[in-house]
Order: C-alpha cells, then structure tokens, then sequence
C-alpha cells in the first residue's frame, strides 16, 4: 500500500513537473485596437497588412514560436478603433479581460498609443508600440511598454550625420518648423544632435500649425545663409514650405522636410521644385537590409525578406499595393515578440518584457533595440531623396539605393528643368 | 538688414493683401445688400482653387484663363443657392441663414471629397520672377495681385456706370423705396448673391496662383477666419473697404512679422494672428461699421 502511494505521489511530481516545464500555449494570441477608419486609416490599414504578413512568416515559414519545446501558432485578433481615443481605451481592456490575447499592439499615432498605454500598464500587460514616434510615451513611467518605430528625436539624426560626412566645409544650419509637440521633439534631437556634430544653429523659428504664407519666415531665413535646412511639420506645411522657397530663390545644399517630402503626393504637387528635397522615413520599400547585413553587424536575423515580405503583404491586403512604414514598422513588430516570447520561453508579459529589453536583431525593417525605459534605441531613419521624379534612399549607406545628389540643384536650375542627379 | 527685410514682407505685404481683399469683397457684397452673413465663405474660395487646379492640371488651361471660368461656376453656385435656399431665408431671423451658409460650405467640401478625395493637392505654374533685391516676386503672385486690383476696378465701375449696379445700390440704401420705384428686389438680391459668390470663387483662383499648394476640401477654413477680420476691418458692408481692408491686413500680418522678430523670446507668428484678433476686437469695440467704412 505504502509503495503504491509512493508510487502514485512520484507520478504526481513527474506529471505537474513536465506541466511546468512545459507550459505552452495552444496558440498565442495577438491583440491590437487598429485604425481602420477615422482619419489614420489609411496608416492603420497598412499596420494590420504587415502584421498579417508577418504572422503568416511566423506561422507559415517559421513553423510557430517556439516555447516550451514547441511550435506555437500565432493568432491575429484586432478591432477597428476608428482612430478614436476612447475606442483605444475600451478595446484594450476588451481585448485583455475578454478576448484573454498575450500582447497588446498599440494603435497608429502618438495620441492614441499613449492614450492605450495606462490601460495596458494596469493590466501588467506587454504593450507594443509601432505607431507612436513621440518621446513623451517614454517618460511617463510605464514598464510594460516597448518600441519599434524610432522616436521623433531621431528623424533627422540620419541626416545630419550624412552631411557632416559628406560636407565638412557645411556649418550652418537652420531650423524652421511647425508648433506642434510633433514637430518639436524631432527639432529638440536634430538640434541636439547637430551641435554635437559642430553644426551651428544659425536660425531656428517655428510657424503655427494650418499657416498660409510662409514668406515672412523663409526671408528672415534667407538672411541668415544657412548650408541647409531642417523643417516642417505636416504634410501641408512642408508643400507651402517648399514651394515659399522657391520663390524666394532661397538655394541651400540640402532640405530635409519632414512627413511630407517622403510621400508621392509631394512631388506631385511640386514636381521638379522636390527635386532634390530629401525626408526621413522609418523605412522605404528598397532598403537593403539583409541577413549578410546582419551577420556583418553582429545582430541575428529574423524574418522575410523584403521581396517575401512584399508578397506576404500582398497576400494579407489581397491588394497589389506596395507596403509602407506603417506595414513594415508593424510587421516588423510581430518579430519582435516571437524572438521576446521565445527567449522568454513564456507568454509572461513580463518575461517577454525583460528579454525584450535585452534585445538586439535586425530584420527587413533594420536594427532594433530598446533602451531601459523601451524607447527604441536600434533602429536607424532612413533618408530619402526625390532624385529625377523617384524617390531614393540615401542615407544610410548599408541601405541605400543610390548616391545622394548633394548639393541640391538650385530653383533657377529647377526651374528650367534641371534634375537631382548624383555627382 | 532690418529696413531690408520690413521692406521685402511690406512689399509682399501688399501682394498678398490685395488678394486679400480680393477674397473677402464677395462676403461683404453679400453681407451688405442681403444682410446674410456667408459663413461657408472659404469652401466657395476652395471651390475656386479647384478649379484652377482641375483646368491646369487635367486640361493645361492657365490659372488666368480660370478666373473668368471660376467666376461663372461661382455665379452658377450663387444662382442655384439663392434660389433654392438663401431666398426663402432673407426674411428669417439671422441664425437660420448662417446655418444654411454654414451647410453650404459642408455640402461643398463633402462634395468635394467625394470627387477629388482628401489629399493635398498643388500645381506648378512657373511663370518667372522678378528680383527686387530686398526681395523676389514670383510674376504669379503678381498676375494675382493684378487680377485683383482689375476685378475691383470693374466692379466699382459696375456699381457706378450700369443700371444693375444702381439697382442693387438703391436696394442697399432702401429696399422698400426701391421696389415702390420698380426695382426688382428679388432679382437685385439674387444678383448680388451670385455675384458675390462668383467674386469669392475666382478670389479662390488668385490665391491659389499666390500659394498654388495645400488645395485640399477642407482649405477654406483658415481663409474664413481672416476674411471675417478683413471685412470688419473694411467695413462689413462695403466690398470697396474690404479690398482695402485686405490690403492694410496683408501690410499689418507680414509688417509686424519683421518687428514682433526683434522681440527676445517670442515666436513673431504666433504674435501676428494675436495682432490680427486684437485689432478685429478693438475695431468691433469702437467702431463696428469698420474703420474705413463711410459714416
């Protein structure tokens, strides 16, 4: 009687060991309110394609998440918050009490995704962000909270650094931007950033935000005869604020505008006064990030190609439409958490957090890497150049599609139909 | 360099201004013959630059050659309002009439949307420029600001020199006294309405021959906002003192720029449109007919 006891006591330790050691998920489940209508919904639409193509590569082609000795399939499951913030909190706790998911994905925007965030940190549960830039969702405090698009303080590190590169003889720059908290904050980095590189801030003004004339700022920056210059804000204002320059004659090396020259739009309204115009981007269909760029830099690899990715993306939206950085930044995302829950062996959203925060690995979308308070610290913006009606990726170079044309032709040459051709 | 720079943004000041007042005369005709105080003012000026970039763009016509055409498609808008809303309004009290001139201007931009969609939108028109040496002014910006002095030119003499202006300027003095002399009241209303309505479309034009980018349905706003200071400036009721007006509100917005500059600490455009209100406040408070009205 004893040894059946034994005998039965032994079992029971062996069964709830191998549970332990074992505990692994029939599947696991990706939440995210989206932006499917609403004024981000053109944004939103493109998250949703990347993270669909990307939960296709992880179940498809990487056989699941591996955690606990086997291959876990991952579950998309999203709601349209109608780029709405009370939508945003409401979907949240739904999708964490209800629909039970092991991750939230933050919606489009930095409104939103900070509005999302306190609802998620309540829950202790692992909040991704793909679609907040600003760097204020970082300095609030939260723990359950990582990054994948760079912060705005980063958007014209990239250039700045191409020009301190390429013209050691430029010095002056100048800054003109909307007034918006957007806008500053990537003012705040490019500023910070360009006088550790030497540069000096020879002009810096903002405009207010659905300004119609632009003149009387550009031509206090005229007099101050910048080499290049850093500006805009929104779309709108970064049209106006090209298109002031022009006829103003003010010719610079370079100008970089951000939000508004990396879109096609841009360029059709101002066709050859873009010439030469250059944006940061979180990503373009073109880069050149692969696994030898990987290797070579030191960082592992995870997930498609860009051309695999182009297809899964294709596939997900069921449209022949090419993705964008809101579909790579997302995508990009869900690789994230595979290589998190897989060093974590858990869906513990904090165990995916803490080997989040030690994590380093580059993907079609570039580096990644957080910083303790899991603002991204590993991805590089990349530069854009409208370079002949197309646009270019020049800067950085382990990405680029071809050479910058620096400096800029002027708007009399423009004028006359000259073209941004590479030295 | 300071005599420099207020001299260049005086010298836009005034382009910009005239285009300005341009703009804003269609809501002080308006507002002066039917009492009707046209809040969807600046989707009709959007209207316009649609127009012109539709025409340009799609059939390679010339901005100039759009403001004849925006002036027609904005009589033909005027017509159709009047007749169908505005008329039976006139005599309803006030806010029933800016509530359908407010759903004129969402039914535009809506309308709009549905056409062209939401992006914004621009065309390049390179027609040379002129280097003042404190200065350079693109000749667009020029064709526009005399586009505008011409257009008011033609409508002072239209008031002065033709019958139908004299009817609609008797109508203005005394409706009733007019209509016991024959005049057609409803005709001379319907006139000015489609007649201002047609000035703030082609005005959509020239704006966009000043800045010929951001044409999006929802450009309007913005434009609203500083024709209503514009028209108080010039008197509400007189199309005259609203060109004017435009011209003083081009002078004061891109003038002040270059001075607010030299104060320490401040951003000199946040404090143009606080200069732009307070002026639309004191005006209101002394001297509500607007300054350049006549007693």
């Amino acid at each position: 009687m004893k040894r059946s006891f034994a005998i039965l006591v032994l079992f029971m330790f062996v069964f709830a060991g191998v549970s332990f050691a074992g505990a692994a998920p029939d599947k696991i489940v990706i939440g995210h309110p989206a932006c499917l209508s609403g004024k981000y919904a053109k944004a939103g639409e493109q998250a949703v394609g990347g993270i669909k193509a990307c939960v296709d590569w992880v179940n498809n082609f990487n056989g699941g998440v591996k955690i606990g000795g086997k291959k876990v399939p991952l579950e998309y499951k999203y709601y349209d918050c109608e780029s709405k913030k009370e939508a945003v909190t409401s979907l949240i706790g739904r999708l964490i009490t209800v629909d039970k998911v092991d991750v939230v994905f933050a919606p489009y925007s930095s409104g939103l995704t900070l509005r999302g965030a306190p609802v998620a940190e309540s829950h202790q549960m692992l909040y991704m962000d793909h679609g907040g830039a600003n760097n204020k969702i970082f300095r609030q405090g939260f723990r359950s909270i990582v990054q994948t698009i760079g912060p705005a303080t980063s958007y014209h590190m990239g250039t700045l650094d191409m020009i301190h590169q390429i013209d050691p003889d430029a010095k002056k720059v100048a800054l003109a931007y909307e007034d918006s908290e957007f806008a500053k904050m990537v003012m705040e980095g490019a500023k910070d950033h360009a006088k550790a590189l030497g540069f000096q801030v020879v002009f810096e003004r903002t405009y207010p935000k659905g300004v119609t004339d632009l003149t009387p700022l550009l031509s206090a920056l005229k007099a101050s005869k910048p080499d290049f210059v850093l500006g805009g804000g929104h779309f709108e204002d970064g049209q106006l604020f090209n298109r002031q320059m022009a006829d103003l004659n003010i010719n610079v090396n370079a100008l970089s505008l951000i939000a508004a020259a990396t879109l096609p739009a841009f360029y059709k309204a101002l066709t050859t006064m873009a010439e030469g115009v250059m944006g940061p981007s979180h990503w373009e269909y073109g880069v050149k990030y692969s696994g030898e760029e990987a290797q070579a830099t030191g960082l592992p690899w995870i997930g498609p190609s860009q051309e695999e990715f182009l297809e899964l993306f294709k596939k997900a939206t069921g449209e022949d439409m090419l993705p964008d950085y809101h579909a790579a930044e997302a995508g990009a995302q869900v690789l994230a958490y595979v290589l998190g829950a897989q060093g974590a062996d858990s869906v513990d959203s904090k165990k995916v957090r803490d080997v989040l925060g030690e994590l380093q690995f580059m993907s079609f979308y570039g580096g990644w890497d957080v910083d303790d308070s899991g603002m991204q610290v590993g991805h590089t913006m990349v530069d854009v150049q409208w370079q002949d009606g197309t646009r270019v990726i020049v800067w950085p170079e382990e990405a680029q599609t071809g050479k910058v044309c620096y400096p800029m032709p002027t708007f009399q040459e423009k004028v006359k139909g000259a073209k941004a051709v590479p030295k | 360099m300071f005599f420099e720079q207020l001299g260049g943004n005086l010298i836009q000041g005034v382009v910009l201004g005239a285009v300005y007042g341009m703009a804003t005369m269609g809501l002080s005709l308006i507002f002066g013959v039917l009492k009707v105080v046209n809040v969807g003012h600046g989707a009709f000026i959007m209207v316009g630059a649609f127009v012109t970039l539709f025409l340009f763009s799609s059939l390679g016509i010339s901005p100039i050659i759009a403001v004849p055409v925006a002036f027609m498609v904005g009589m033909g808008l005027g017509l159709i309002f009047y007749y169908t809303t505005i008329r039976k309004l006139i005599k309803a009290p006030e806010l029933a009439t800016l509530l359908a001139t407010f759903s004129m201007g969402v039914l535009l931009e809506e309308l709009v949307k549905l056409v062209f969609g939401s992006e914004f939108r621009g065309y390049n028109w390179e027609v040379g420029k002129i280097d003042l040496g404190i200065t350079v002014l693109p000749m667009a910006k020029l064709y526009a600001c005399a586009g505008s002095i011409l257009i008011a030119v033609l409508l002072f003499l239209w008031f002065k020199k033709t019958r139908a202006g004299s009817a609609v300027r008797s109508v203005v003095e005394d409706s009733e006294g007019a209509r016991v002399c024959g005049i057609n009241v409803g005709g001379a209303y319907a006139l000015s309405f489609s007649l201002g309505i047609g000035l703030t479309v082609a005005s959509g034009v020239l704006l966009t021959m000043f800045i010929p980018v951001g044409i999006n349905p929802y450009m309007g706003g913005g434009y609203t906002l500083k024709a209503f200071v514009i028209a108080v400036l010039g008197g509400l009721s007189s199309p005259y003192g609203a060109f004017f007006g435009g011209l003083v509100f081009g002078l004061i917005e891109n003038g002040s720029y270059t001075l607010f500059a030299y104060i320490p600490g401040v951003e000199p455009f946040a404090l143009t449109r606080f200069l732009s209100f307070v002026i639309l406040l004191v005006i209101l408070l002394i001297r509500p007919t607007g300054i350049l009205s006549a007693k």
